[in-house]
């Protein structure tokens, strides 16, 4: 799944890159370099605003909806909602204009240029940060974070220096945020960041000297991205036969379906030979963010079964037939009854909790294949806003006291995007100069579009041994990711994070600081401060035993009446020692 | 070539005889499942590592047959390299091929891949040894069976994560232990600390994890504290006494025992772990420093994950590490990532050296080098041993520049103790299974079905490491269809 068309990438970073089994601890909260002037900045935008439907969501309510359905609440969002309704909110979410993450790391590639210099990741995670903490399309991208941890790529691997298409592709995962999981699987299924990833660009179709098409991405695009290894009742639990799964599929089905994902290539204006195998004389400048086009000399023309369909044998490839076998291969896949619970599910452990009851799962992938839910959706199978409201809108997203076993584990990501909304950050450069945040010792143990294979950072069904979880039988992804290493080093992170903000340094300062002048303005009184973090950051959940605990350490760091230097600093540690004890806390850990 | 030999009376006898050695001195510590340990005594030291080599390594380009025929066979499938082809041709193994072995039917002479020179010489030293055909099964299975599917088979095969859990803990993703962590229950008595028992340098990994045993993760450099239990974070005044520090650790770890979830009293668990083991580590890697003699990478290490991994574990197996860890017992994981190679399969696996890079296979049989070297130096290479996993083999069929996902392959054992300098089991054809030419291996494409079980393994590992006959079936499951020990541990 890592290794394809290593002509187009550095031979080098790529066989030195390839960590699949983790351990890669590389890479540091950011890179300093040399100030740069911003080119692509996002800017801390205004609400929007909401209608008033009259059925409002209290603070601690608002602030928990928003931790599911965005990048983390903050004062203004929690406000907004407030004054508005779940389903008001997501109507004017489905609104929101998308920002392409394609035409920032243009406007980098483009700037490093003229000063010499090669391209980075660090441009794609940049905008990533700069979207996340600012763009009011919270929703949108929200749920594109979800869906590139469904339909994986990575820059781990052989598309370390795809900086364009792993814009692209993520640009392309928001698109279809809002649109139908059709589509979505067809533009995933012929981006090039895909076909790269899980090579089946350039893959051709056999020959008589023994050469068999390549089965990787027929393979992932059943197991992973549509329908899962085992067949599946409405409501997610196995089906059984004579109490023993049914399998999806079998390694026939792989062999017949990887033949139609034979013949795909760059696109261009031509297809040619030349062109498909990228020599040099045939290149076009954006093959890497343009879909893949089919090349009828490379495809199968034999019979292609696959999950009980047929395709018959073909005298000759057209560009035609290609379509054609592609529309019958997607839509078998879009069919199947396992996607809306398969993808449903996985979408509720994205944005609410891992453990979600046959039930939850039902009503979600009642959404799916209908196409509505809770007034959302325009009937057509697979329409995501429709599967997005039912995740969102359900009564068991948010229950009125939790049971032992509901929640999850928040992934490092999101708790640094957390801090970075409920604190307003800006950034100095404009540029959200944040980089990788791989290490696992000093760092997040997690970067967006940095996962070590197609797998994701954690498994859906990740089941964590020894665990109060593992002996209830119930899941837990995120805990894939959690050891004694990473518990540390994210807790010694946000120690910094939290005083010193995030990300390069410019001229002494990390780029990316809070706004704690609200906080601050609290911190004489240590209840209201506690309460006010309590609320932007644990949604009001706060134990009493931890309250008490910040309470004492807070109290203990005493405000100078006589000196306001001292007095200012003593503010300004009582916060940051209430933001990071909070952000700390096994209730801020757990989402629920 | 060795065939697996059952366990003998006479290796039985002298594990009572080891036991009976300890007369009444025997440590308490020993529960009933250590007294049955042939090795419990008391200055003895076992390690056992894993080598993942996640993706799915392609075996039939790692040990290839040597005679002309099956190797002509080998080529005819998968052509050549340079020509349009991915395999090796024969002249190209001179270097790395192995003596010959007492003749099967398959042949008698075999070699490495030209980028494990190293791993060859350590075979010639007879300090590594060759599993052949080896992966997950039930039972023996055979072409006829598989296809008729009329014996138990384990689940998913082909998939990546399951088989990567399969090969680990006998079951698809979600299985709660896994072979390594079994050992641990059953010795982890023998250790000072149970916490140091079963350990990964490489991530969470099911293998690990036992019904009792944790495992710890360590990084490459050791172990992090959190600082702002020892240092009052943000500057806050010494007139505070020790509030910020004190309620830091009360909330990470629940002191007050009033988290009700089960997420977060688990996650609460671990940081309790990194808590409690984080000094301890830090002080027993400091005892055996990273440049220290035996333990220094070699140069052209720096991208060398596997073996930076594997530094880390050296450290802390050595003698003077132990002194702190009191470990007597221990599983270690390792792991390189990158194996899936549907695609640029020969640039992704082999040196260059024109190039200045290093395949996988080259990073693989170095850092095994360096490892085994290393235990040399501290005196320990019969206490310690080495083996390598990986999701499945590939097929032998092409795609033109790479493989598909497989089943059976071929992997190593190394160390001190190791029977080496041999092949054990039974090296497959290199056909495709036609009409007129069986391979009754072939599951199709030249997928291996397996000849060895990887329940084979962990039964001859674990009897070396001390777990009795009797407490086999809990490390290797199904070793009651197999014979019990492949004869490759002195």
């Amino acid at each position: 799944m890592w290794f394809r068309n290593l002509a187009a990438v550095g031979l080098l970073a790529l066989l030195t890159a390839c960590g699949g089994g983790g351990g890669s601890d590389s890479g540091s909260g950011g890179t300093a370099t040399t100030a740069i002037p911003a080119s692509c900045t996002y800017a801390a935008s205004a609400e929007p605003n909401i209608a008033d439907n009259g059925s409002h969501p209290t603070q601690q309510e608002a602030s928990r909806f928003l931790a599911q359905a965005s990048f983390g609440p903050r004062e203004a969002s929690i406000n907004a909602l407030t004054q508005s309704s779940y389903a008001s909110w997501l109507n004017n979410q489905f609104a929101q204009p998308q920002a392409n993450h394609l035409t920032c790391v243009n406007q980098e590639l483009a700037r490093a240029a003229a000063l010499g210099q090669g391209g980075n990741q660090d441009f794609f995670f940049q905008s990533w940060w700069g979207q996340a903490m600012t763009r009011p399309d919270q929703l949108r991208q929200r749920v594109a974070f979800a869906l590139s941890q469904i339909f994986v790529v990575s820059f781990e691997g052989n598309l370390s220096e795809s900086y364009r298409g792993i814009a692209s592709y993520y640009d392309m995962l928001g698109r279809n945020a809002f649109g139908n999981y059709r589509q979505l699987l067809e533009d995933v299924s012929l981006h090039p960041s895909m076909g790269i990833y899980l090579s089946h660009l350039r893959n051709q179709k056999e020959n008589s000297s023994g050469r068999v098409p390549d089965e990787n991405y027929a393979r992932e695009v059943m197991q992973l991205f549509s329908i899962g290894l085992y067949e599946l009742n409405n409501d997610g639990t196995i089906r059984l036969s004579g109490g023993n799964p049914i399998e999806t599929y079998t390694n026939d089905d792989v062999s017949g379906l990887a033949k139609v994902f034979t013949g795909y290539s760059w696109a261009g204006p031509d297809r040619s030979n030349a062109r498909f195998s990228e020599s040099n004389s045939a290149r076009d400048p954006n093959r890497d963010v343009l879909p893949m086009q089919g090349y009828p000399q490379y495809h199968s023309i034999s019979q292609k079964s696959f999950l009980g369909t047929t395709i018959a044998a073909q005298g000759a490839a057209t560009v035609a037939s290609m379509d054609s076998d592609l529309d019958i291969a997607l839509d078998r896949l879009y069919n199947h009854p396992n996607v809306g619970p398969f993808i449903g599910r996985q979408l509720i452990q994205r944005l609410v909790t891992s453990n979600p009851s046959p039930a939850y799962v039902n009503r979600v992938a009642n959404a799916f294949n209908s196409g509505s839910a809770h007034g959302f959706g325009n009937g057509t199978r697979g329409d995501m806003k429709a599967v997005i409201a039912a995740v969102l809108l359900d009564a068991e997203a948010r229950p009125a006291s939790p049971g032992t076993g509901d929640g999850k584990l928040r992934e490092p990501v999101l708790r640094l995007a957390n801090w970075g909304r409920a604190f307003n950050t800006s950034s100095a450069s404009g540029s959200w100069r944040i980089g990788n945040t791989d290490s696992s010792t000093g760092s997040l143990g997690q970067t967006p579009m940095r996962s070590s294979s197609v797998f994701n950072f954690y498994r859906p069904g990740y089941l964590p041994p020894n665990t109060h979880m593992a002996t209830a039988g119930l899941v837990a992804p995120e805990m894939q990711i959690t050891h004694e290493t990473s518990v540390a080093g994210y807790v010694n992170f946000m120690q910094s994070v939290v005083q010193n903000g995030v990300g390069a340094s410019v001229s002494g300062l990390r780029d990316v600081r809070p706004d704690y002048s609200a906080e601050i303005a609290l911190a004489n009184n240590s209840d209201a401060l506690i309460d006010r973090v309590n609320l932007l950051v644990v949604r009001g959940g706060m134990k009493a035993s931890t309250r008490a605990s910040i309470k004492t350490a807070v109290d203990a760091i005493t405000i100078s009446s006589t000196n306001a230097t001292n007095a200012a600093n003593a503010r300004r540690q009582r916060v940051y020692l209430t933001v990071f004890l909070a952000m700390a806390s096994p209730e801020y850990l757990i989402q629920k | 070539m060795r065939q697996p030999t059952r366990q003998t009376r006479r290796e039985f006898l002298k594990r009572l005889g080891a036991l009976s050695s300890l007369g009444t001195a025997a440590p308490f510590a020993l529960n009933l499942a250590g007294i049955g340990a042939a090795s419990a005594q008391a200055n003895d030291y076992k390690a056992i590592v894993c080598l993942f080599m996640f993706g799915g390594n392609d075996h039939f380009n790692m040990v290839m047959p040597y005679d002309t025929t099956p190797h002509a066979e080998y080529i005819a499938v998968r052509g050549t390299q340079g020509a349009g082809g991915i395999g090796y041709a024969r002249a190209s193994l001179a270097a790395t091929s192995f003596g010959t072995l007492t003749a099967q039917s398959y042949g008698s002479q075999f070699a490495l891949c030209p980028s494990m020179s190293a791993l060859s010489t350590l075979y010639a030293q007879g300090n590594a040894a060759v599993l052949a055909n080896i992966g997950p099964l039930i039972t023996p299975t055979n072409r006829t069976q598989y296809r008729n599917n009329s014996v138990p088979m384990p689940p998913k095969l082909f998939s990546h994560n399951d088989q990567q859990s399969v090969w680990q803990a006998y079951a698809s993703e979600g299985v709660r232990t896994g072979w390594g962590g079994r050992m641990g229950d059953l010795l982890a008595s023998q250790n000072t600390n149970t916490i140091f028992t079963a350990i990964s340098a490489a991530g969470n990994a099911v293998f690990l994890a036992g019904d009792s045993i944790f495992q710890y993760q360590i990084s490459n450099t050791g172990a992090t504290a959190i600082n702002a239990l020892a240092t009052r974070p943000f500057g806050i005044p010494s007139a505070t006494g020790s509030a910020s520090m004190d309620a830091l650790r009360n909330i990470i770890t629940d002191a007050s025992s009033t988290s009700t979830l089960n997420l977060e009293r688990d996650h609460v668990d671990v940081v309790k772990r990194s808590v409690n083991a984080a000094g301890l580590v830090t002080s027993a890697l400091a005892a055996k420093p990273a440049n220290s003699t035996g333990i220094a990478l070699p140069t052209g290490s720096t991208g060398n994950r596997v073996a930076q991994q594997l530094q880390a574990v050296a450290r802390l197996i050595s003698p003077e590490a132990r002194a702190f860890t009191g470990a007597r017992r221990q599983v270690f994981f390792v792991s390189i990532g990158g194996f899936d190679t549907h695609d640029n399969e020969t640039l992704a696996l082999q040196d260059d050296a024109a190039a200045g890079r290093q395949g996988l296979h080259g990073q693989v049989s170095r850092a095994i080098e360096y490892f085994y070297n290393a235990t040399v130096a501290m005196g320990m290479q019969n206490n310690v041993t080495l083996f390598t996993a990986s999701d499945f083999g590939r097929t032998l069929t092409s795609n033109g520049d790479g493989t598909d996902h497989g089943w059976g392959a071929h992997h190593f054992v190394v160390g001190g103790a190791v029977r080496g300098g041999d092949i054990y089991g039974t090296m497959p054809l290199t056909r495709l299974h036609t009409p007129t030419t069986a391979n009754d291996q072939d599951s199709g494409s030249g997928r291996l079905i397996p000849t060895t079980s990887v329940d084979q393994l962990a039964a001859t590992l674990a009897t070396w490491f001390g777990v009795s006959g009797g407490d086999l079936t809990d490390v290797a499951p199904n070793i009651g269809n197999f014979n019990a020990n492949l004869g490759f541990m002195i």
